[in-house]
């Protein structure tokens, strides 16, 4: 990789750049992700509360629908369940924590009265009723599982990314923005060794060049004189 | 948008919910073929009505691996097990792979 770039000082600034640059990311992510998994830690204790709560809510609701099954018998239960008209619906908003949306959802028709409820009161025992409200009671935990559910699997999701981002910065970018500047530093002090280096010989060559055309000059004077002599 | 819950599992699991007004269930009966079932939960996960999904924990080991994977992940509809103790194992083992600790282990 370091072979790639080019040994000049532009490319070398523009590196160093680029080094400031991710180093700063990467400090701004790491600080994203520690914040991600706090609020993650906070979420998890109430996901373990709700879950705890919602197990319990499920075993109230099963023990009331037994009862009501074998008192009334299964044809009952299922008539009843199939007269209901009013349904649970859902809204779903959401906000955002760290940047991650996380849903809040609004729950309508969960409970109902007896007579919302749609079979008749006259044709059903008051066990199917238990029965229906215990898993009223059930619906609204489990909306409300789902809640904390949803946001503690896009709070991992998030945590991830970052984490690899992180990883990534951390582990291979800046590495190699690293040995790509030292590469390039090496680089430019060579050429600027073998720069003196090549000065020294030029001046080496120009001072014996000026040697030689003194000492002509004095060959050339004596001669002179000589032949004036004569 | 206003969405529903659906449930999907033997007809036992959902006539109870369907007491409390659910209108999209599923029945899988017991000594169905598992691509059956398969079949009701995808039918679920593409139903943009429903925004959460119920299930017993029981039944999710019964879905082929593709459909548990993406039922375990999906966000919307977000799945709700029943009946298994501590959360869907999906999550559990999301945490692990995120955070890098096993969180949600019993004290």
């Amino acid at each position: 990789m370091a072979e790639d770039v080019k040994p000049t000082r532009k490319e070398l600034m523009q590196i160093e750049e680029r080094i400031e640059l991710s180093e700063r990311g990467h400090d701004t992510l790491e600080q994203k992700r520690d914040g991600l998994i706090m609020e993650f830690m906070d979420i998890l204790d109430e996901a373990q509360d709700v879950r705890s709560d919602l197990d319990e809510k499920y075993e109230e609701a099963q023990n009331a629908i037994n009862m009501a099954r074998a008192l009334d018998g299964d044809v009952a239960v299922r008539g009843a369940a199939a007269a209901l008209k009013e349904h649970p619906e859902l809204t779903t908003q959401s906000k955002s924590v760290m940047g991650v949306y996380i849903p809040q959802i609004d729950s309508t028709k969960v409970r109902k009265s007896l007579d919302e409820r749609g079979y008749g009161v006259l044709g059903t025992s008051a066990r199917i009723d238990e029965a229906a409200s215990a898993y009223e009671e059930l619906l609204e935990q489990i909306i409300l599982a789902a809640e904390v559910e949803t946001a503690m699997k896009k709070m991992l999701d998030e945590i991830e990314t970052t984490k690899r981002r992180v990883n990534a910065l951390e582990f291979k970018l800046l590495p190699e923005l690293r040995a790509n500047e030292e590469y390039i530093e090496q680089k430019l002090e060579e050429q600027e060794r073998e720069e003196i280096f090549r000065m020294k010989k030029i001046k080496d060559k120009k001072e014996r060049e000026e040697d030689e055309e003194a000492e002509a000059e004095r060959e050339a004077e004596e001669a002179e004189t000589v032949a004036a002599d004569d | 948008m206003s969405q529903e819950i659906g449930v999907v599992g033997s007809p036992d699991f959902t006539t109870g919910f369907r007491l409390a007004g659910v209108r999209k269930f599923a029945d899988v009966r017991d000594d169905d073929e598992d691509e059956q079932f398969d079949e009701a939960v995808r039918e679920m996960l593409e139903d943009d009505d429903v925004g959460i999904l119920v299930m017993h924990d029981d039944d999710l080991n019964r879905l082929s691996r593709g459909v548990r994977s993406d039922v375990e992940t999906s966000v919307e509809p977000v799945l709700v097990t029943l009946g298994g103790g501590t959360g869907s194992s999906g999550l559990r083992d999301q945490i692990k792979r995120a955070i890098g600790i096993d969180l949600m282990e019993e004290d």
